[in-house]
């Protein structure tokens, strides 16, 4: 008997255990009184950008009584997946940033609302990272802030960085000659982040990678094709067993390589000798680069549009934008304060905000990840390797994405 | 996602017939087991029964994982098998992975039973190096990354600097496609402290007088080794075959921090593809080019070969020790 009362109690127990794991969520304590527009964001980089974002959001409180802005931060990494459960199970934020690549899929499914007319004056934003934003010729969304990639270089290997195509071979071909331990540059790879970069490439022979109103592929084109073997010849002089190695420019092994703002901080930090600076993308014809960001969007399933609108005017204003933009670690896209503030960035933050005016959003079509990561970037290997001259692998990548998006040019 | 298969042979009891209980409906025994596995079977039913089904019904259909899903009824699995246009690496996924799972798994096997043979045969210090052999499996995923990214690199790596004391040309381990899976295999290895602690237990429990009689009778330590250990141990080889092979076919966090580390953000299975393991790709077209639907089409795939793989496993491997 006694047995059978510990068991049940036992049982009882384990099952209160389990209720209790379960009940856990709980609602932001807002008041009824007030109206609650939730934004969702990437999770902060530093402290302070916590601030900065505290701050922004404040301003905005005072400016707008009543309203509290309930600012959900979500790692980098798992945000489009909690954010892809969320709009399959309602819980949607009213406003949030989106990625790039997924605004075309987002806005073609309707799952975010187009910006309405008089919300954005355009010209007060760089047209690349504003093109980011466009679908079909309709805008869907506020840039918040971007960046782009830009050439670092060591001052030790390279006095006066390349200004173009032929400049760079040279100056390449010259570091591994006077040293053979030395790389020229870091040639990027055919993978998912090399293929990202290449579009700035292209854009500096002139190129682009697709024409979207007209269903056409051009990254086969000759633009493209000179692009690419602009990386295969810059191959001899920067050997992968040199570059491959962890920090390659870092650790003074290569005399280039082309990054982003980001290794701007962790090179200073890490390896606070490295006399380097950052130059503008080299280019052939035309001054170009690729872009990358943050962009925000408002969702159809959430509520207070207008509002909405509102914090998205708010966070890019001239006033605040700037600052948004170095805690979120990119570069301000609205004109006025760019101009204004750029003295603040650092000095190798110039080329970025240099490559930001000249940079070319990416194709808006919502298959482009897949394109890049699955198409592109092993046609960049194939050409990298030597397994394929840069025109055929090209060539074969361009089939196979008429093939995929059904397009017949 | 494909949920884990865990190969669990039943604990046979002889039966006997004249004796047993039949457990009946009424008994209050009976209310009270199954409040108490009650908990458990929560757990399964919500955590793997529940999403397993959910997934196999997603694998009919198409969906971003926000908007509604599309019946296409067996299309995806029609595509994954055929249409190239659509997964070019589909294939390709399979073949890194089966490579990797015959590299792998008995490479681990090999030195998770060296390792115990040692640790058995020492007399002092056999805690120490259990510890020491079985802390790269209680290290975090990133930090292996970072170790093993570490280690093979092509100018400053260890593991160059060592091959290179014998004469070894220097080699880019992670950045040249036919070596990529010996390398993600060789860490495997490293990583077999589980199957070694299972081998040290399979050790333990053969009976001394077996060993004893072998020795009187003349057996040479390599006889021992391959006519008494090696047989005795044919139980646990079993168990950390079929767990090793359904392990490597679901291989994913360590081809993830592998090539997802070092400034490089995009994880795309390494060069041309030679890393890209099956459950990696699932990943990829899971979350990052929205194709839910196919992705749990691939799940399933992986699922059903998985048992396949087992049930031939259990019916055509030597399982009882002899």
């Amino acid at each position: 008997m006694i047995r059978r009362v510990t068991g049940a109690a036992a049982a009882a127990l384990l099952l209160a255990g389990l209720t209790a794991c379960g009940g856990g969520s709980e609602e932001g304590g807002a008041g009824s009184a007030t109206t609650e527009l939730t934004y969702w964001m990437f999770q902060d980089r530093t402290p302070q950008a916590g601030e900065v974002v505290e701050k922004i959001r404040t301003d905005f409180e005072k400016a707008n009584p009543g309203v509290t802005v309930k600012i959900v931060k979500i790692p980098k990494d798992d945000y489009n997946t909690k954010l892809g459960s969320a709009l399959a199970g309602n819980t949607v934020p009213d406003v949030g940033i989106l990625d790039q690549p997924l605004v075309s899929r987002f806005a073609q499914e309707g799952t975010i609302k187009e910006v309405p007319a008089g919300t954005l004056n355009e010209a007060d934003f760089w047209e690349g990272a504003l093109n980011t934003n466009k679908v079909g010729g309709k805008l869907y969304g506020f840039p918040i802030d971007h960046t782009a990639v830009a050439l670092f270089y060591n001052k030790a290997l390279v006095p006066t960085p390349p200004k173009t195509w032929d400049e760079l071979k040279t100056i390449s071909a010259a570091i591994h000659a006077k040293d053979a331990k030395v790389a020229g540059i870091v040639v990027p790879k055919g993978d998912g982040y090399g293929a990202w970069m290449w579009p700035g490439v292209v854009g500096g022979a002139g190129g682009s990678m697709v024409d979207e109103a007209g269903k056409k592929i051009l990254f086969d084109q000759p633009p493209a094709v000179e692009a690419l073997q602009l990386w295969v010849d810059l191959l001899p002089s920067s050997p992968r067993e040199i570059t491959d190695s962890d920090q390659a420019f870092a650790n003074g092994l290569a005399g280039m390589m082309i990054s982003g703002p980001w290794d701007v901080a962790t090179i200073k930090d890490q390896f606070p000798d490295l006399d380097f600076n950052v130059a503008p993308l080299p280019y052939k014809t035309t001054p170009a680069g690729n872009i990358g960001g943050e962009n925000a969007v408002v969702f159809s399933k959430g509520k207070n549009e207008a509002l909405a609108w509102k914090w998205l005017q708010h966070l890019t204003n001239s006033t605040n934008n700037t600052t948004l933009a170095q805690a979120l670690g990119g570069f301000p896209v609205n004109k006025v304060a760019a101009d204004r503030d750029a003295a603040t960035f650092g000095e190798q933050q110039q080329a970025f905000l240099e490559q930001l005016k000249v940079a070319q959003a990416r194709p808006a079509l919502p298959q482009w990840i897949q394109i890049n990561d699955e198409i592109i970037a092993p046609a960049l290997e194939s050409a990298l390797s030597g397994k394929m001259t840069a025109q055929e692998s090209l060539t074969d990548a361009a089939g196979k994405t008429r093939a995929l998006l059904g397009w017949n040019s | 996602m494909a949920s884990p298969v865990v190969a669990q042979r039943p604990a046979e009891t002889p039966a006997r017939p004249g004796r047993r209980r039949r457990p009946g409906i009424g008994r209050r025994d009976h209310l009270i087991g199954w409040l108490l596995i009650a908990p458990a079977m929560v757990y399964f039913i919500i955590f793997l029964l529940y999403p397993a089904l959910a997934a196999l019904y997603y694998s009919f259909t198409e969906w971003d994982l926000h908007s509604a899903p599309i019946w296409v009824g067996l299309q995806n699995y029609i595509d994954l098998f055929f249409d190239d246009v659509k997964y070019p690496h589909f294939w390709k996924s399979v073949q890194v992975t089966l490579q990797y799972t015959l590299v792998a798994v008995p490479l681990t096997l090999v030195t998770a039973l060296a390792q115990a043979l040692l640790i058995n045969s020492i007399r002092r210090g056999s805690n120490l190096f259990r510890l020491l052999l079985f802390l790269p499996v209680v290290t975090a995923e990133a930090a292996v990354g970072a170790i093993w990214r570490w280690l093979y690199d092509p100018q400053y790596g260890v593991i160059n600097a060592v091959i290179g004391l014998v004469g070894i040309p220097r080699q880019n381990w992670l950045n040249t496609p036919e070596l990529v899976i010996p390398a993600l295999a060789f860490i495997a290895a490293w990583q077999c402290g589980i199957s070694m602690i299972i081998y040290l237990a399979g050790l333990k429990s053969i009976p001394e007088s077996i060993k004893e009689a072998a020795v009187i009778d003349g057996a040479s330590p390599v006889q021992r080794f391959f006519k008494v250990i090696v047989p005795m141990l044919r139980p646990t080889t079993f168990y950390l075959v079929v767990t090793g092979i359904i392990a490597a076919l679901q291989v994913f966090g360590l081809v993830y921090v592998i090539f997802s580390g070092g400034g490089n953000r995009s994880v795309t299975g390494g060069p041309e593809q030679s890393g890209l393991a099956y459950v990696l790709h699932i990943y990829l077209y899971a979350f990052r080019y929205n194709a839910m639907g196919a992705a749990c089409a691939m799940s399933f795939i992986l699922l059903v070969f998985i048992m396949i793989i087992t049930f031939i496993q259990f019916k055509f491997m030597k399982q009882e020790a002899s």
